[in-house]
């Protein structure tokens, strides 16, 4: 566990979600779409609340970092107000971008954060893809303008919240084996849903998110269950992830 | 002046008198780590491989977090075939586990061949499935069973027995009497974290962190005045001044948790330093020489 110290430089809030951008000049080189970082609290040794909180990356761009978060409980709610963090990452493996397109990229809610450098990654690379969120229907109208401008193209698909909100978003997208590779970030029922639809059409990854206490390997506390030679075991998310091919869960 | 962090555990000298506990050190961000660690002390390995528990494995409570693992480790051949990931120039102290006194006994004899293996430390928190799935250290007949199978596998190399508080006077005399040659005081303490929304139970697992760090300091207090081995305190460690107050009460080395997910251990380490500069003593000196109050009970 490496903590670096970093400054937040600007914080936007969308009723629930917040929109955290700060300096850290931690060595390394940019980040891969699909890692994360683990973040505390910073300017001080108290371990209140004792662990450190998980986050994609949302955005990065030279020694600045945008995380995109949910307040759920008390230690989002305090990295809400933090004016100065400590910061472990950019940690885990990411997506893997290349392929010949075109790509389809699906999100919902808050987990839509990652794909903002995904999207950028393949751009870069001359990927052809699209891009279809979840609209959640409690964020206020702001959040909506803001996901719309940060996700140029992208398609936002308002589901109201209905119990089959990521089949709605799936049916968007319309025949999968249209896709080189489908890389999807959201909520539990859309990671499950596309992974299944994609199963033999097309190669998926998807972002897993697990609940971790060392985020750096050491714990094995962030196990998903996986295939491994044919056998069932637990990979942890933290370093074999977050970021796990479809074929490869074993759910 | 800088301060000497040097200290002897059962003949072997350690740079420093941190060492991580086992299941909480990475092989991945080891390198990293590797400065402030006088050994080090891999995830507990059992004879055959662990898929280990369903997640969820973890859960934050005030000041620690309970955790459920299921020992998920690669079993005793994989591992001796990752060692080489493990050996960073510090002596390798390896923790074991077994379902029953023989497997316990097995893992011992396969490791006394083993020449990069400088101490073995039983686990034994871990359930005795032949006595309905107590632990090894649910009392001292078990302990002193276990404790004299695996010495008599080990003749050769150092024998830590980690133990439990409860119990602790006890069965830290039975392990010391069949013939280990330190005790690591404390594993986890048994815990249990409720979903109140869900009315499911959310994890039965142990508890570690600050949360039991007087409970530790306890156990050390009274068990180093209690036998002649070494005794190694573990459990809530996560900054300098605790370091020195488990060292105070008598442990002649010391093993960091869950605290180094949140911290560096370098840090510790230099906390450490800047108080035996302070009171200008060596890492060493501090072992045991807590001084009495009439009105502690
Ligand atoms: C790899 C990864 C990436 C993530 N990326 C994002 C992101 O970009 N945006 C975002 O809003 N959230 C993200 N999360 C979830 C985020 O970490 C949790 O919402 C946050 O830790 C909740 O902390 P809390 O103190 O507010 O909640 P509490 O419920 O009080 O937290 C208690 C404990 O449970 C853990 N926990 C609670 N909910 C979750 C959860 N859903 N996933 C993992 N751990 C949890 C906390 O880390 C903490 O240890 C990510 C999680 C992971 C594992
Ligand atoms: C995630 C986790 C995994 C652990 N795995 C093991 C293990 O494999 N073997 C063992 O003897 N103790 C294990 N422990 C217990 C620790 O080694 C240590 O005894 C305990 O956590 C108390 O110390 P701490 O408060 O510094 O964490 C584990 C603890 C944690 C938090
Ligand atoms: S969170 Fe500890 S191994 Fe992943």
């Amino acid at each position: 566990m490496k903590l670096h110290t970093a400054e937040v430089l600007h914080r936007e809030a969308f009723g629930d979600h917040v929109l955290l951008r700060y300096r850290s000049d931690a060595p390394g080189g940019p980040p891969e779409p699909g890692q994360f970082v683990s973040v505390r609290p910073g300017g001080s040794t108290a371990l209140d609340p004792f662990l450190s909180r998980p986050f994609f990356v949302h955005d990065s761009e030279g020694t600045t970092t945008s995380l995109l978060f949910e307040v759920r409980g008390r230690g989002t709610a305090l990295l809400a107000e933090a004016s100065e963090l400590s910061v472990s990452g950019p940690l885990g493996r990411g997506f893997t971008v290349g392929g010949d397109g075109p790509a389809l990229l699906l999100g919902g809610g808050v987990w839509v954060a990652p794909l903002k450098l995904l999207s950028r990654s393949l751009s870069r690379l001359g990927v052809e893809h699209e891009v279809f969120l979840e609209a959640p229907a409690s964020a206020p109208a702001a959040y909506g303008s803001w996901l719309s401008g940060n996700y140029p193209g992208a398609e936002l698909v308002p589901t109201g919240g209905a119990p089959d909100a990521s089949r709605q978003v799936l049916d968007r997208a319309g025949d999968l084996s249209r896709y080189s590779a489908v890389y999807v970030s959201g909520g539990r029922e859309m990671l499950v849903a596309a992974r299944e639809a994609a199963a033999g059409r097309v190669p998926a990854q998807l972002a897993v998110r697990e609940r971790m206490a060392c985020a750096s390997g050491a714990c094995y506390g962030c196990a998903v269950p996986v295939w491994s030679g044919g056998v069932r075991g637990h990979a942890r998310a933290c370093v074999e992830g977050p970021v796990f091919r479809g074929e490869a869960l074993a759910w | 002046m800088v301060a000497d962090l040097r200290v002897e555990l059962c003949g072997i000298p350690l740079r420093t008198p941190l060492i991580p506990a086992a299941g909480t050190l990475s092989r991945e961000t080891l390198g990293e780590a590797a400065d402030a660690y006088g050994a080090v002390l891999p995830k507990t390995v059992t004879p055959g491989p662990r898929r280990g528990n369903p997640p969820p494995r973890v859960a934050e409570v005030a000041s620690g977090m309970v955790n459920s693992i299921g020992l998920q480790n690669p079993g005793l051949e994989g591992f001796l075939r990752e060692l080489g990931g493990y050996e960073v120039g510090l002596p390798v102290f390896v923790s074991v586990a077994g379902d029953t006194v023989e497997e316990f006994s097995g893992l011992c004899a396969r490791l006394a061949s083993e020449p990069r293996v400088s101490a073995v430390e039983l686990n034994l928190s871990c359930p005795n499935v032949e006595h309905g799935g107590l632990t090894f250290c649910a009392g001292p007949e078990s302990v002193e069973r276990v404790v004299a199978a695996c010495r008599a596998a080990l003749p050769g190399t150092p024998l830590f027995a980690k133990l439990a508080s409860e119990g602790v006077r006890e069965n830290s005399l039975a392990a010391e009497g069949t013939g280990a040659d330190a005790l690591t005081l404390v594993n986890t303490i048994p815990a249990l974290t409720v979903d109140p929304h869900r009315r499911e139970v959310f994890l039965k697992g142990g508890l570690s962190g600050p949360a039991i760090k007087p409970v530790a300091l306890r156990s050390v207090y009274e068990v180093a005045r209690l036998v002649e081995v070494p005794v190694i305190g573990c459990g809530g460690i996560a900054s300098g001044t605790d370091v020195a107050e488990f060292m105070l009460a008598g442990a002649a080395a010391v093993q960091v948790g869950s605290s180094s997910f949140v911290r560096e251990p370098g840090d510790i380490l230099s906390e450490l330093s800047g108080y035996l500069q302070g009171a200008g003593l060596s890492a060493a000196a501090l072992t045991g020489s807590l001084r009495d109050r009439e009105r502690v009970v």
